[in-house]
């Protein structure tokens, strides 16, 4: 736990410096935590909690900029996984069973790396975002095109490129919400 | 898509956010919720014709009010952003209530008897619990459009806190409405409204904030 949290927020703060490499470590490590805590959640429906955790995976990537660097980073993935679930529960109608507050250890103690498919394809729920920010997606984050070079390429500004990549992703993560049935 | 390729897909591209201060933010969206609360106040209602000479007391109404919602306030920046204890912050504001309690008690105990149920309700109606919430509503709208970019967890505590410091911006602006200068009054109605407000904040919120 206490490695987790020294190794995943050197990480973390790597990834918000800019570092592509270490950002893609901590994810990876983070989906091994998560798989384990929501398969564990989620008994019997491994593809419903493949589901959660991209949902959740997309958050975390989104969200990074609500991380408050004075706090233990396990403490904030925890709280997020937590909202996902909850809010996948509410979704379907359920209340759900309670979750503890603040009980990150939890999610720490164990990680799953073999993956299931999930049952949404993301790759389909790309089509559905608005031109500006599918175009941004496409270009940045599937086809590994610079910002500079997608911003000539769109004819939008570079910052107009960051920003719609960035609200794409996360109207993504709405839709993954949204589509689930 | 399976999610190492997600992963890869995420991790590509310079797509950072921009860091951007959440307090200047939230400042903003306190001064333009008083400031269009007091134009719904000068829509619908009125400014008591007193105001000048009853301006002492439209000070401490008001500053009471502030109080409210600065005891509130860190309650919500803490909970607008995920994975951080709250601490110390709600019993503050059960403290707050407390002293509220206390400052009644000993304002109707100092007054005269015949008049005791007159300067704790007021008039017929303690209307403050019906006009402060409206008042109340632009700050709450404001705030919660930042609040749910923060990406709050916690959305009923979240809206809860929201709805109390939207409370006491609505009931600064009350101040210069209310006609009713009685201590007692004040420190029961007022705390009254804006725990109504957080009561709101907190039903609503669990709907609204999510992201």
């Amino acid at each position: 736990m206490i490695e987790a949290e020294a190794e995943l927020k050197a990480l973390m703060l790597r990834g918000l410096s800019g570092d592509a490499g270490a950002h893609r470590a901590f994810l990876t490590a983070v989906s091994g935590n998560l798989r384990a805590f929501f398969r564990s959640r989620m008994r019997g429906a491994p593809e419903d909690a493949e589901d959660l955790l991209q949902e959740t995976l997309i958050a975390i990537h989104t969200r990074r900029d609500s991380y408050d660097p004075s706090y233990p980073v396990t403490a904030w993935i925890y709280a997020i996984a937590r909202y996902r679930m909850i809010d996948h529960w509410r979704r379907r109608g359920r209340r759900g069973e309670h979750i503890p507050v603040e009980d990150a250890p939890e999610l720490f103690t164990a990680a799953e790396d073999v993956a299931v498919d999930a049952k949404r394809d993301v790759a389909r729920l790309l089509a559905m975002l608005p031109q500006k920010q599918r175009d941004s997606i496409r270009l940045v984050k599937l086809e590994g095109v610079s910002v500079k070079d997608a911003a000539a390429q769109t004819g939008l500004t570079e910052s107009d490129v960051k920003i719609s990549t960035h609200r794409g992703m996360k109207t993504l993560m709405r839709l993954m919400a949204e589509a689930e049935a | 898509m399976k999610t190492e390729d997600l992963i890869e897909v995420l991790a590509r591209g310079d797509d950072a956010p921009a860091k951007r201060k959440v307090w200047p933010r939230i400042a903003f969206a306190l001064a333009v919720g008083l400031l269009l609360g007091v134009g719904l106040l000068l829509t619908f209602f009125s400014i008591r014709p007193d105001i000048g000479a009853a301006r002492m007391m439209v000070m401490m109404k008001a500053g009471f009010a502030a109080m409210a919602a600065g005891v509130s306030l860190p309650l919500l920046m803490r909970l607008s952003r995920p994975g951080r204890a709250t601490g110390w912050r709600v019993a503050a504001i059960f403290g707050f209530l407390a002293l509220c309690a206390v400052v009644t008690a000993i304002a109707l105990m100092g007054g005269d008897p015949s008049t005791r149920m007159q300067a704790w309700m007021g008039g017929p109606f303690p209307w403050c619990i019906v006009i402060i919430p409206i008042l109340a509503a632009p700050t709450a709208a404001l705030l919660g459009w930042l609040v749910r970019d923060l990406a709050p967890t916690r959305l009923t505590m979240t809206g809860a806190s929201l709805g109390a410091v939207s409370g006491g911006v609505g009931a600064m602006v009350y101040a210069m409405y209310c006609p009713v200068d009685s201590v007692a009054f004040v420190a029961t109605w007022y705390a009254v409204s804006i725990a109504l407000c957080a009561v709101i904040g907190a039903v609503l919120g669990a709907r609204l904030l999510r992201w």
